[in-house]
């Protein structure tokens, strides 16, 4: 197996999304990327595509390719891209050289921030505010790279075969964050959002208790017992989900 | 009627979480039962049919301790059995005669066996029986079915559970249940190298409904293994004595080269046991496999007693019969609230379900609502009945069945 493959997959499309909401939820971001519209389209070479798209203060992340982007930045490997995440590489330009003022300097401005949220501290957690912002990031994450290990790790195909068909909601009482996760036939497909009637659901009693499940700080074992995460539906999806989740920190750190 | 609430084992945990890898483990972790927090997490004593947990609560066990529970808890015979056995002596340094008995009467009583080895879990003789069906035949591959449960070696987990190596599985193939053409195929795509099939009697996986074998399914394995020179290997541990006195192989009509046997064989003393054919006896021997309780004698007196009981009063049709009478009764009052109850597997073992809600939501908060007032049900793994079930617990049983039914009605409408 190719860790880099998966590791690719996992940073282009389960970290990068959270751009999304970055622009939504830190007001500092919210005013540098309101006046943005362009296009980075992500290529690597035998490896995953995204894009990202800014327009009218929205971002939209992508799998995939989408015409006309206005950057595209080009890996020669998924190597090549994971050493870009871990800031020891520079990824081609094959588009965009009108565009390197927002690349060296406003973008990062964005990516950094977005780092922030990510790689939490003690300290930054004990705010509530970075609290919110990373239990949701750390939620949107797992349901995305659970999406893409369905796609590229072998042990997580294996499992996922076996997943009957219908929606797993995880979500923060009362009124999340929230992702989920459909099932089909062994595929897996993830979304943000609430989900009205799931086959199966993860709640967790608040975002302490996620962000402890969802960084390994709290087993859920214990946590179920005291009521601080409850599992509903089909448990077989539930126990599943949970193989699924253990498989995130062999590939993103 | 009034429903119970959980202080003391809820204090009991946050004490035990502290101490202990997620405060209970295994199967008798609080984390299957949805919600968890209306289910009793420690109990401070039994007798019969019935379980009392620490907060003083009281219930009908259809549990059964996961299956060991057969005859009823504390029984009489198999206790005073247990007791003259420990005055004399437990874990000494060299066998107790009693270790002969009960492998004279296992072979008397199962149909297949030829000779009885002992262990303390049913895991222990389901690896056991791999290693001796490997000895005899010089052969690496296991077949197993898919979902099926053997223990929890890291063999008999799935790739993907923290601990489990995918090297673990390398010698293992999965085929589904009742599809006797898939296993054929891998037989044949496999010549020479499959020393042994391992099934349950019946498919009772955890998350869903048990599934009977088909018409002629094991009648067509046997013929296959024994072609192949396979060892067919049938653990009961689950099933063993709930079906069938001579081994469930019999409930279904085959002949297994080696049944693994725990749960029911002492009523809730620890041990196990493999049996098998006179000739397979030389390759269990030459496996070398012990424990250091293996030998102890007081489970083993436990278990002769247990054995001549449930023999006596014919255990395995009191509890097809009295798990019939309190499964008919259930589906009807589900039925009343307009509901369905499907029940599969075995009356005595059986797995239930309401299907009216996929999710099983509805069916969860009706086993729980049943729980609180005093009917253990869990929601996703097969009950048990024993021959301690009285009518009147089957009676109380379908009264509080009835009013949690009421409860999820108004709930979920119908």
């Amino acid at each position: 197996m190719n860790t880099d493959l998966v590791k690719a997959h996992l940073n282009l499309n389960a970290v990068l999304v959270n751009l999304e909401d970055l622009v939504v939820y830190d007001e500092e971001m919210a005013a540098l990327s309101k006046g943005w519209n362009l296009s980075i389209q992500f290529i690597v070479r035998n490896g995953p595509s995204a894009y990202i798209q800014f327009e009218n203060g929205t971002c939209t992340v992508r799998r995939g390719r989408r015409k006309k982007a206005s950057i595209i930045l080009y890996f020669l490997s998924p190597s090549h891209l994971v050493r870009m995440f871990d800031g020891k590489a520079q990824p081609v330009l094959l588009k965009g050289f009108t565009k390197l003022g927002f690349l060296m300097k406003d973008f990062p401005k964005l990516t950094a921030r977005l780092e922030h949220y990510l790689k939490p501290t003690p300290e930054l957690l004990a705010d509530k505010n970075y609290l919110a912002v990373n239990t949701r990031f750390t939620i949107t994450t797992a349901a995305f790279a659970i999406g893409e290990l369905g796609l590229v790790d072998p042990v997580a195909k294996m499992i996922s075969s076996h997943i009957r068909n219908g929606v797993t909601l995880m979500k923060v009482k009362p009124e999340g964050p929230s992702a989920m996760l459909k099932f089909q036939d062994g595929k897996i497909e993830a979304a943000k959002g609430d989900f009205e009637k799931p086959m199966s659901a993860m709640l967790f009693r608040n975002l302490k208790v996620a962000n402890d499940i969802l960084n390994q700080k709290l087993d859920a074992f214990t946590a179920i017992a005291t009521g601080d995460l409850m599992p509903r539906g089909q448990i077989g999806m539930i126990d599943s989900l949970s193989l699924l989740l253990d498989r995130i920190p062999l590939y993103l750190g | 009627m009034k429903t119970y609430t959980y202080k003391k084992s809820v204090a009991l945990f946050k004490r035990a979480a502290k101490v202990i890898p997620c405060g209970i483990y295994g199967h008798l972790s609080p984390a299957p039962l949805v919600p968890a927090t209306d289910y009793p997490f420690y109990a401070s004593r039994a007798k019969g049919s019935r379980f009392w947990d620490v907060d003083g609560n009281e219930f009908i066990d259809y549990m059964c301790a996961y299956g060991p529970m057969v005859l009823g808890y504390n029984h009489p015979k198999v206790d005073a059995a247990a007791q003259k056995q420990l005055k004399s002596g437990n874990c000494i340094t060299s066998p107790a005669p009693i270790m002969v008995e009960l492998a004279e009467y296992l072979v008397d009583l199962i149909s297949i066996a030829d000779w009885a080895f002992f262990a303390k879990n049913g895991g222990d003789v389901t690896s056991y029986a791999i290693m001796t069906a490997r000895a005899a035949t010089g052969r690496k591959k296991i077949v197993l079915v898919h979902g099926g449960y053997h223990g929890v070696a890291p063999w008999a987990q799935a790739p993907g559970h923290p601990g489990v190596l995918d090297e673990d599985q390398s010698t293992f193939l999965r085929v589904e249940w009742n599809d006797f053409e898939g296993l054929e195929r891998l037989v044949n795509a496999h010549p020479g190298q499959i020393a042994g099939f391992m099934a349950t009697p019946y498919h009772h996986p955890t998350f869903s409904d048990s599934v009977m074998p088909a018409t002629g399914y094991w009648s067509k394995v046997e013929a296959l293994c024994r072609k192949n020179g396979i060892v067919l290997i049938i653990d009961d541990v689950r099933c063993g004595f709930r079906l069938d006195m001579r081994g469930s192989n019999e409930y279904f009509g085959f002949k297994p080269d080696l049944a693994c046997y725990c749960k029911a064989i002492a009523n809730g003393y620890p041990i196990s046991a493999l049996v098998g054919t006179e000739a397979l006896k030389t390759a269990a021997a030459r496996v070398f496999y012990t424990g250091s309780y293996w030998f102890s004698a007081v489970p083993m007196a436990a278990s002769l007693a247990a054995l001549k009981e449930l023999r006596r009063i014919d255990g395995p049709a009191l509890m097809l019969s009295r798990g019939k009478k309190l499964l008919d009764g259930l589906v009807d009052i589900a039925r009343s609230y307009g509901y369905t109850l499907r029940v599969s597997g075995a009356p005595s073992m059986p797995s239930v379900y309401i299907t009216d809600d996929e999710s099983l939501m509805l069916h969860q908060d009706w086993c729980s609502e049943c729980t609180k007032r005093g009917v253990f049900f869990t929601s996703h793994h097969n009950w048990f009945v024993s021959t301690a079930h009285t009518d009147a617990d089957i009676k109380k049983t379908w009264n509080v069945a009835d009013e949690a039914f009421r409860v999820v009605r108004k709930k979920y409408g119908a």
